[in-house]
């Protein structure tokens, strides 16, 4: 199934040189023709023209430019390698699937830490060289085998401050209190951060949520499953809160930075509690662009790197030179923050790599 | 005067280019998704036998079917209804009809769906308009539950039912009602044994088409459905992107693909396919 990528892209040129005039209608029916049989052949001149360049696969929007300026430029002027992208977001389904395909056309997937763990036990990943990226910058814990922790993004909450104005929810268990502050939440429609919230908000301590109790994480969703609707994209989950849709919901934290700046403080972010997810870099196995990769790993973690990731897409470092050198008036949003550190969770990316596909399914059928 | 038989083999020349990239390109997957469900993640048919034994996964298939059947009722009879009206138009009407008809059929469902929403969302025009002329007092939950998904689907399939039925209607040949009435028999009589038969394949052809055509619906449910509301693609999705279980993925998926075809099978005993997808000529 490798060649179905590569078979569509030369149709689809052979197609437009083809109305354009430059192809005459006989060449392009033999490259239809030859299509069927000859891909194999070409693929393995392909991945060749690709070394000399590093890609990264990462979530489109805004991050293509934010990484170019933030690592790209320095990685660039440093080894002279180009950075490019997919846009096309590296879920772990599409990481197996083109590592199983065997035409690896990333080098580098902006994931999560847990995926490392996933992809990796399954052999679908490079693991990474320690002599060039440096393990001690970034959170202790999120060095690992086949990933490292880049930038923390995080789950929180946020409320419409218009919908509660004698008296502000403070913590998950104000969130999944829905008599003292009635109204429709939003949650993340796949597990992660929803289980942690809805443990926290059933009073287990940041600290011992994992393994987490599925059976009782489950119950607490449950029951303000009626007050409750579901989010599986950020746009959505902005969407639902700036349109009035619900009173309070689950949000990553970069996005309700921008929100809050954005309604100049209508909707209000909630910190405390909040759940620290680790996002990770990951090389699938056989990248194209070779070891370089590491070198654009290492440059990813330099303090310029990490305090621009923060600025341009509103990401926390993980870099503790880059955490101390971030501006006052930047604290409150930054996860590991010294105010906000005491209050907030750490996501364990081994838990869910090893129970991910249990703890989605389960979650899914609870909510459904 | 060329024999018929190099003839033939000129034209299948020509077809094998197209006849290769459907092998390669269509069939090719699809032996692989089969293939798929009956060993990942271990050879056998586990994944089968996870329908009679998992609760998840029959509520999911309860789910699906069940807002596909009720989604093909609403959208035929509304259908059948358009189609009647566009047929006993104007001529001038008539066009109008279809060139509207059309253009919710162009519009992509991204933005039909999200247009739902701005209308009959919590904060939308209508519920905003109906508080505000004092009608409620609380929103109505349109959106973000099955009724949601629903009305989304109901919207995006109607012009499938149309076009069928509106197909079977001007193929028929009007006198007979004409004939059915100087015979004495009233308005709701012709309709019922006159009309109504002549043109079931229409109606036929319309309801197999929204049906098969809903069993894959992801957009409408995971957005309007607010999360509650899991149909069979969506989760598929999840299994295939999140979950990794290719194997469960695959499985439903092979599922669908012969959920339709026993469909097309058991229609086929009772009417010619052709007939169903070529009109109302018999």
């Amino acid at each position: 199934m490798h060649d179905k990528q590569f078979l569509r892209e030369t149709l689809l040129e052979g197609a437009q040189a083809f109305q354009a005039g430059r192809m005459q209608r006989r060449t392009f029916l033999a490259l239809c023709g030859m299509a069927g049989f000859a891909s194999a052949n070409v693929l393995a001149g392909r991945a060749e023209a690709a070394a000399g360049e590093i890609v990264m696969w990462n979530w489109g929007g805004q991050s293509e430019q934010c990484h170019t300026s933030a690592i790209g430029n320095a990685f660039t002027a440093e080894t002279g390698m180009p950075l490019k992208f997919d846009t096309s977001g590296p879920l772990q389904g599409k990481i197996k699937e083109m590592v199983d395909s065997g035409n690896v056309t990333a080098d580098v997937c902006d994931a999560d830490l847990f995926d490392a763990v996933a992809l990796g036990k399954t052999g679908h990943l490079e693991p990474i060289d320690y002599t060039v990226v440096d393990k001690t910058k970034t959170i202790d814990g999120y060095a690992l085998e086949h990933g490292i922790s880049i930038i923390l993004y995080g789950y929180a909450f946020m409320y419409d401050t218009e919908a509660y104005p004698d008296g502000a929810p403070t913590s998950w268990a104000d969130f999944f209190d829905t008599a003292k502050f009635p109204g429709t939440r939003s949650l993340y429609k796949w597990a992660n951060g929803s289980l942690e919230a809805a443990l926290m908000a059933d009073g287990v301590a940041k600290d011992a949520l994992y393994p987490i109790d599925m059976d009782r994480a489950l119950a607490k969703i449950k029951a303000i499953k009626a007050d409750t609707i579901y989010w599986g994209a950020g746009s959505e989950a902005q969407q639902m809160i700036v349109n009035g849709e619900v009173s309070m919901g689950m949000i990553w934290q970069n996005r309700g930075r921008s929100i809050e700046m954005e309604t100049n403080g209508r909707y209000k972010m909630v910190m405390n509690q909040a759940l620290a997810m680790p996002g990770a870099y990951i090389v699938p196995k056989g990248n194209p662009g070779g070891p370089a990769v590491m070198k654009f790993i290492a440059t990813a973690q330099s303090v310029p790197a990490q305090l621009d990731l923060f600025a341009c897409l509103g990401m926390t470092p993980t870099n503790p030179e880059a955490i101390a050198a971030l501006a006052e008036a930047d604290q409150p949003y930054s996860i590991t923050s010294a105010a906000n550190m005491p209050g907030i969770a750490l996501n364990d990316p081994t838990w869910w790599g090893e129970n991910t596909d249990m703890a989605v399914n389960a979650f899914l059928e609870a909510i459904s | 005067m060329t024999p018929a038989r190099p003839r033939l083999n000129a034209g299948w020349l020509l077809v094998l280019p197209l006849l290769a990239l459907v092998v390669a390109l269509f069939l090719g997957p699809i032996v692989n998704i089969l293939w798929l469900s009956v060993t990942d993640p271990e050879p056998g048919l586990g994944n089968y036998a996870a329908l009679f034994t998992s609760d998840s996964l029959g509520k999911i298939l309860w789910t699906t079917l069940r807002i596909c059947v009720i989604c093909t009722v609403i959208s035929v009879i509304l259908g059948y209804s358009i189609a009647y009206a566009m047929v006993h138009a104007a001529e001038s009407d008539r066009k109008r009809m279809l060139s509207l008809l059309l253009v919710s059929f162009w519009i992509s469902v991204l933005v039909r769906t999200f247009s739902w929403l701005m209308l009959l969302g919590r904060n939308g025009l209508v519920n905003n308009g109906l508080e505000a002329i004092g009608v409620i007092s609380q929103p109505i939950a349109f959106m973000r539950n099955e009724l949601g998904v629903l009305i989304g689907m109901v919207h995006y399939m109607v012009p499938y039912a149309v076009l069928p039925i509106l197909a079977s209607m001007q193929a028929m040949d009007g006198r007979v009602v004409s004939a059915s009435r100087s015979l004495g028999a009233t308005g709701a009589q012709t309709f019922w044994r006159v009309y109504l038969p002549l043109t079931r394949p229409g109606v036929v052809a319309a309801a197999l088409l929204v049906f098969i055509i809903n069993l894959g619906f992801y957009v409408v449910p995971a957005v309007l459905g607010g999360g509650k509301v899991l149909m069979v693609a969506e989760y598929i999705s999840v299994q295939v992107l999140i979950t990794l279980r290719w194997g469960t993925a695959a499985m439903l998926a092979a599922l669908l693909l012969f959920g339709v075809l026993a469909l097309l099978f058991l229609m086929s005993r009772f009417m010619k396919l052709s007939t169903v997808f070529g009109g109302a000529r018999t």
